[in-house]
């Protein structure tokens, strides 16, 4: 009998050691969590100053970043398959984040084209998807400035005749609210993945 | 009962002559909505060729854009490039799907404020397959 009891008591002190152990590796993965897909720099980017136009027709510098959280892609409103994919991605992204009460960030699309990327064309393209959401375009000279600083490629391309389409790097930067570059996030692009990292980027800052 | 019986071989008989006739199949068509201030927009869709030799689109119009072109987005190393496919094979017993960040139909210039797109895909001077839907949203 009291053998039987110790065998007892050993076993139930052991079932305890493992759910305790079990607690706190779970809780210590919860606290290093780290972004998945994201590439978050040590060295954030600080941006030069450019003079680049808002879809309201403002001048803006490297300011107009601040006090958000950007996600930043290059493109044209003339692009019909990856602009307006992965602006709907990002907004899928915002509208998850948003059901899940989560600090937003702010969508922003800077032209590559700004010669049919006027304000007023760039505006009614990216309210399309959200109100909030930010366009820059302005002279190409001012947007190289920008794309240079964050690695971004672009280069128009003659096709049929006289038009012309852009290529472009597909990536999505991620420009925190002291205006620096924190990261980017490698295309293809998946609602997911923003919403898993970004929560954790802004956070960790 | 004989009556019936002819009718349903002659419906039988007319499938197979539309089959025949008609190898090409496309499923899952989308016609992305044009958006505000747009002259352009994008169509998706599988085509199916259940025929055993090789099908080559060489065209596809619509009454209601003045030019559609067989686009492909390609990835390369993060960089987006559209590009214009002059033909668009559909291998024997086989499928290509037409989809975001891929191939893709390229409509421009909206010649109306339809609310349904039309399209004509085209072999050479032969038509091979007439399509309709609305618009979708993004």
């Amino acid at each position: 009998m009291p053998l039987k009891t110790l065998l007892v008591g050993v076993a139930l002190l052991i079932t305890l050691a493992a759910g305790v152990l079990t607690f706190l590796l779970v809780e210590q993965r919860d606290t290093q969590r780290l972004p998945q897909t994201a590439m978050v720099f040590a060295d954030k980017v600080t941006l030069p100053d450019f003079d680049l136009l808002d879809h309201d027709g403002n001048t803006v510098g490297r300011d107009v970043f601040k006090e958000h959280w950007n996600l930043v892609f290059f493109g044209f409103t003339h692009c019909p398959d990856i602009c307006p994919m992965t602006l709907s991605v990002l907004a899928d992204a915002k509208r998850q984040m948003a059901e899940r009460g989560l600090p937003l960030p702010r969508i922003v699309l800077v032209s590559v084209d700004p010669e049919r990327d006027t304000p007023d064309v760039l505006g009614q393209y990216i309210r399309y998807f959200g109100e909030d959401n930010l366009g820059l375009t302005g002279d190409l000279g001012e947007i190289r400035k920008l794309t240079t600083a964050l690695g971004i490629f672009f280069s128009k391309t003659s096709i049929e005749g006289d038009d012309y389409t852009v290529d472009h790097s597909a990536v999505v930067a991620l420009i925190g609210p002291d205006g620096r570059q924190h990261g980017i996030f490698s295309s293809p692009h998946v609602a997911g993945n923003f919403v898993n990292d970004l929560p954790i980027i802004m956070a960790s800052q | 009962m004989k009556r019936i019986i002819l009718v349903s071989i002659l419906a039988v008989l007319a499938a197979c002559t539309n089959e025949a006739q008609a190898p090409l199949v496309a499923t899952d068509f989308v016609v992305m909505e044009t958006m505000p201030g747009m002259k352009m927009t994008a169509a998706y869709m599988t085509l199916t060729n259940n025929g055993a030799d090789d099908i080559r689109i060489t065209r596809v119009t619509s009454p209601q854009f003045a030019a559609v072109e067989i686009h492909e987005t390609i990835l390369d190393d993060n960089v987006s490039k559209m590009r214009e496919v002059p033909e668009l094979v559909v291998p024997a017993s086989g499928a290509v799907t037409l989809q975001p960040g891929g191939m893709h139909l390229m409509l421009m210039r909206p010649t109306d404020e339809s609310d349904a797109v039309s399209l004509k895909i085209w072999s050479g001077e032969t038509m091979l397959l007439a399509l309709e839907t609305g618009f979708t949203p993004r």
